[in-house]
């Protein structure tokens, strides 16, 4: 008698096609080496996982270094077009999400260098790109030493360059590994993303040591 | 240099830990909770730590839109088809040429009417995906459980998804989801049952009232009486057992955990057919005075005895049936004690004549 609702799931099975939904079951447990390797063998589930999964974060990603969303739309659209043409000569990929970034990072400097706009090469806009927002709990704000603790962090936040934000960004807000953001902004050793990562934080380790301090 | 040596800057740049925090998972929380649970002095740092790294997001979030969605995919489905007609040859020029192109073409009267018809098909086909979402994502958010259970007298198999097998004794439910989640089985015993457990990553947990018992793969019995006590007996392999006032302790193989309702537990050995013999239909008494002998007797047939006349203190009585009918069980029992029987139907009067 418990069989029945399986029953009516491979029928199910036998009358649609893979939809998106089912894809993502197949796919989420399987590595992203066997994901990309299937999309490069011309498998479009594959195809329509990766999409699926990752496009939304790229969109965001790539707002982060371009305020113009339609051309941000149509480097993703030109990396996946490329993506495509390119299956079945593709290298091994560890993690999607992280190559994913790089390709995109390079269309997006490629089409602003080729692109005569200067807004692009304006030092202030640039300085605005992957800028981070430091969000509390409103409750912890409330508290006198956070409020000014935080106030402290906000500003050692802005006088970071432009480099460690994208680092920090994509460790905090994308939850990287350091591994994975090597990848993603092209540095040819893990140690260079630990590197960055530590510079940029040892401004702010005195500020949070002085606090913790403070607590205790 | 070890984490309970950590202050809050190397928490927050120590991948593993931020791995815990923004993508958890059922390997890095298992440690973090469990190493919380030894180091509770270090919960508000590792908390501050935590809120530290949530803190930091993106200052602009613009939303992609369903609309950018759909129309990217399209974009990129339909210069597949173009690449196809065309001569492989363009896969030579740059890319970026591309959309410059289409954005061109799109303002010719003809080809906008075409992509519009496209995008309506389009949008007939997302919908019709969306239909096709709904009754795959079912099992998932609504889990679908499945109960068994055995009345007085009857004993059961159930192969579980995963190819664990579980003996059912008489009187006794046990209920499992349908399909079991990536990263746990688990299932709900009332009454006694034999594991056979397959060996995978996925740990298999028992929950016996509020008592846990996890395991990987191993066989093992367990059976909760009704007086409240729990044993479970260890045949193969390892299980631990998570009590409900938060102690835990281990089997090997050949050890038995008594729990007593109370709380307090010791570990005995066993004799197997004694303890697990039921599932090869053997029916053991061993030294057992007459109220367990009559429960056994009830829950194993399915009937309801009763005893006329008194019977000595110290009556016990031991022997083992395999596969035996009722009659045959009554004949032994009664015959060494000098005791009579009757049986109707469901009903059996053992009387003493003494």
């Amino acid at each position: 008698m418990n069989h029945n609702p399986k029953l009516q799931n491979n029928d199910h099975k036998n009358i649609y096609p893979l939809g998106h939904s089912e894809s993502i079951k197949v796919y989420e447990s399987k590595s992203d080496v066997d994901i990309w390797k299937a999309f490069s063998k011309g498998d479009e589930n594959a195809f329509h996982y990766i999409y699926r999964m990752y496009v939304t974060v790229l969109f965001k990603y790539g707002c982060q270094m371009c305020k113009d969303q339609n051309h941000i739309q149509d480097c993703i659209q030109n990396i996946f077009i490329d993506l495509r043409r390119k299956r079945g000569q593709l290298n091994e990929v560890q993690s999607i999400k992280a190559y994913l970034f790089k390709i995109l990072y390079r269309e997006l400097i490629r089409k602003s260098n080729k692109s005569k706009e200067v807004v692009h090469q304006d030092p202030e806009k640039v300085n605005n790109n992957f800028s981070i927002e430091f969000s509390q709990e409103s409750k912890l704000i409330q508290e006198e030493h956070y409020k000014e603790k935080y106030h402290k962090i906000q500003i050692a936040i802005s006088k970071l360059t432009c480099r460690q934000r994208q680092a920090i960004l994509l460790l905090y807000e994308e939850g990287m590994t350091y591994k994975e953001i090597s990848v993603a902004m092209e540095f040819s050793e893990v140690k260079s993303a630990r590197k960055v990562i530590y510079r940029a934080l040892s401004t702010l380790k005195s500020l949070l040591q002085t606090t913790s301090q403070d607590k205790v | 240099m070890k984490y309970k040596d950590y202050d809050i800057d190397n928490f927050i740049t120590d991948e593993f830990f931020i791995q815990w925090i923004k993508n958890p998972n059922e390997n890095n929380s298992h440690f973090w909770e469990k190493w919380m649970d030894q180091h509770p002095e270090k919960r508000p740092l590792v908390n501050e730590a935590a809120n530290l790294i949530r803190a930091v997001k993106y200052a602009d979030n613009p939303e992609f839109t369903d609309r950018m969605y759909v129309e990217t995919f399209e974009q990129i489905l339909k210069a597949d088809n173009q690449y196809r007609k065309v001569s492989p040859v363009r896969s030579k020029r740059p890319l970026n040429n591309h959309t410059n192109k289409t954005r061109k073409m799109f303002y010719h009267f003809p080809v906008r009417g075409i992509a519009a018809s496209v995008l309506v098909l389009f949008c007939f086909w997302a919908q019709y995906e969306a239909f096709n979402f709904k009754p795959d994502s079912e099992p998932i958010t609504e889990i679908a459980l499945v109960k068994r259970a055995n009345p007085a007298g009857q004993k059961s198999i159930i192969d579980l998804p995963d190819g664990s097998r579980i003996h059912l004794n008489a009187n006794s439910e046990i209920e499992f989801p349908q399909e079991f989640s990536n990263d746990l089985r688990s299932v709900s015993l009332v009454g006694e049952a034999f594991f056979e457990i397959e060996k995978e990553n996925r740990p298999f947990i028992v929950q016996s009232g509020e008592t846990k018992i996890q395991v990987l793969g191993t066989s093992f019995n367990v059976n909760k009486k009704e007086n409240g006590s729990l044993y479970v007996a260890l045949v193969t392999g390892k299980v631990s057992v998570n009590t409900k006032n938060g102690s835990r302790t281990t089997l090997e193989p050949n050890e038995m955990l008594v729990l007593k309702e109370s709380g307090t537990f010791h570990k005995t050995g066993f004799d197997p057919k004694d303890v697990i013999g039921w599932k090869d239909n053997y029916l053991v008494f061993k030294s057992s005075r007459f109220p367990e002998v009559r429960k056994k007797l009830e829950q194993w047939y399915g009937v309801n005895i009763e005893l006329k006349g008194g019977l000595d203190e110290n009556w016990t009585y031991s022997g083992v049936y395999e596969d035996e009918m009722l009659e045959n069980v009554l004949r032994g029992i009664c015959m060494t004690s000098g005791m009579n029987y009757n049986i109707d139907n469901k009903q059996v009067t053992i009387t003493n004549p003494k």
